[in-house]
């Protein structure tokens, strides 16, 4: 039974604007604030450049605790990744890579779409990976955040501190969850409105918002409208 | 006492406990913990910073941290010490040239005050290969024995096979309940 479709894609300008005019502003976007959010952020709360530790997301991955099918999964290729390998011309080389991807369009990676059919919506257990490296500095209280919304109602949110993290080191989490019981006329809804589920990642250092990545969801894969 | 008593109640409430995997590098922290959590573990490299797993178990959840073993990497532990409740030392049981330097760094981790609360669960893996040490050599070798400041076990185990590790995982969590969530 295949019930996942995947894509990732870039935002449609349009839809969400980045606000850089004011970085010193943006940078003192706290935990509590996001935490007070009652729906998704229209744009994002920081500027790609607020990024200083160079976190990059190299992996995201969903998985069926049950079967222990993959559900989902997409991975930056390992020519592309920061690798803490140490290996200095490595990694500039891999860095000049992600300054020309960033001048094409800034919010690249920062956005990724899921299709899943309906069955997603009974899974029981789920597994969802994140895998990501860090830069020359080390990291110190690195925090996520993670909201995920339907329209304005909030169906999850995760709230985890990673502590510390080794400069150039590859770390990765995965949240083992049971699946939100959700009632029979919210999934309905959820499967019939593509995309208005939607989840807000925030990530914090020391108490800054270094990072925010948006993702957004449908689950009528395979419905005929 | 007093700030001790309001963080056990909180985290009586939450029922959550923080259970640290280290050892030595190629002892098998990861592919433990990918074991335990039922993902393959036929695809895993050296570990160059951290894996992290956070579950529910037992009425508990926990979040699981497995951080490298590398010999570069071991002066990084000490940031991963903090609000430990177990303590997890995984053992390579065929690789007794290295035995002394696991005892040394287990001697090291015991010293340290922020793991002074921690229960101490020692897993004599790869039990699957010939030539390994069992249990009760590693208990030998390791002088464990010798340990009076904290609750330890050790046990044989085998991530390849998954023998006796979920049993060994349960002690550990009924230890550190017994201990933090039993005040009342």
């Amino acid at each position: 039974m295949s019930i996942v479709g995947k894509q990732l894609n870039s935002l449609p300008s349009n839809n969400i604007s980045v606000t850089v005019d004011n970085e010193k502003a943006l940078c003192t976007i706290t935990p509590d604030d996001v935490l007070r959010l009652n729906k998704i952020s229209e744009d994002y709360l920081c500027s790609p450049s607020a990024n200083i530790y160079e976190i990059d997301f190299t992996r995201f991955k969903i998985r069926d605790l049950e079967s222990g099918a993959v559900l989902f999964e997409i991975a930056k290729p390992p020519s592309e990744q920061c690798i803490a390998d140490a290996n200095l011309e490595k990694l500039l080389s891999a860095t000049e890579d992600l300054t020309i991807e960033e001048t094409a369009d800034p919010n690249a990676g920062r956005y990724v779409r899921y299709q899943f059919t309906p069955a997603f919506l009974n899974l029981i257990t789920v597994g969802a990976t994140v895998e990501f490296t860090v830069g020359s500095r080390p990291v110190n209280n690195f925090r996520m955040i993670e909201r995920h919304f339907f329209r304005d109602r909030l169906l999850k949110t995760f709230d985890f501190e990673f502590g510390y993290c080794i400069p150039y080191s590859k770390n990765s989490c995965e949240h083992i969850y049971e699946f939100p019981n959700l009632p029979p006329d919210l999934v309905a809804e959820m499967i019939s409105n593509p995309f208005e589920t939607r989840s807000d990642s925030f990530y914090f250092v020391d108490n800054r918002l270094v990072m925010h990545n948006k993702a957004d969801y449908a689950y009528d894969g395979g419905v005929n409208v | 006492m007093g700030f001790l008593t309001v963080l056990k109640k909180m985290r009586q409430k939450e029922k959550e406990m923080r259970i640290l995997l280290l050892g030595l590098d190629n002892a098998g922290k990861t592919t433990i913990l990918k074991r335990f959590n039922g993902e393959p573990i036929d695809t895993i490299s050296p570990t160059l910073g951290f894996n992290i797993k956070t579950l529910e178990h037992n009425g508990y959840t926990l979040n699981m941290w497995d951080v490298g073993g590398q010999k570069s990497l071991r002066s990084y532990w000490r940031n991963y010490f903090e609000c430990t409740d177990g303590l997890v030392w995984v053992v390579d049981s065929a690789d007794r040239m290295r035995l002394e330097t696991c005892k040394q760094e287990l001697e090291i981790l015991l010293q340290e005050e922020r793991l002074a609360g921690a229960t101490l669960l020692v897993l004599a893996n790869k039990q699957d290969l010939p030539g390994a040490l069992t249990a009760n050599e590693i208990k030998e070798a390791l002088q464990l024995d010798n340990i009076t400041t904290h609750h330890w076990l050790v046990v044989g185990v085998s991530a390849v096979t998954g023998e006796k590790l979920l049993n060994a995982v349960d002690w550990l969590i009924d230890d550190i309940a017994k201990r933090i969530f039993t005040l009342d």
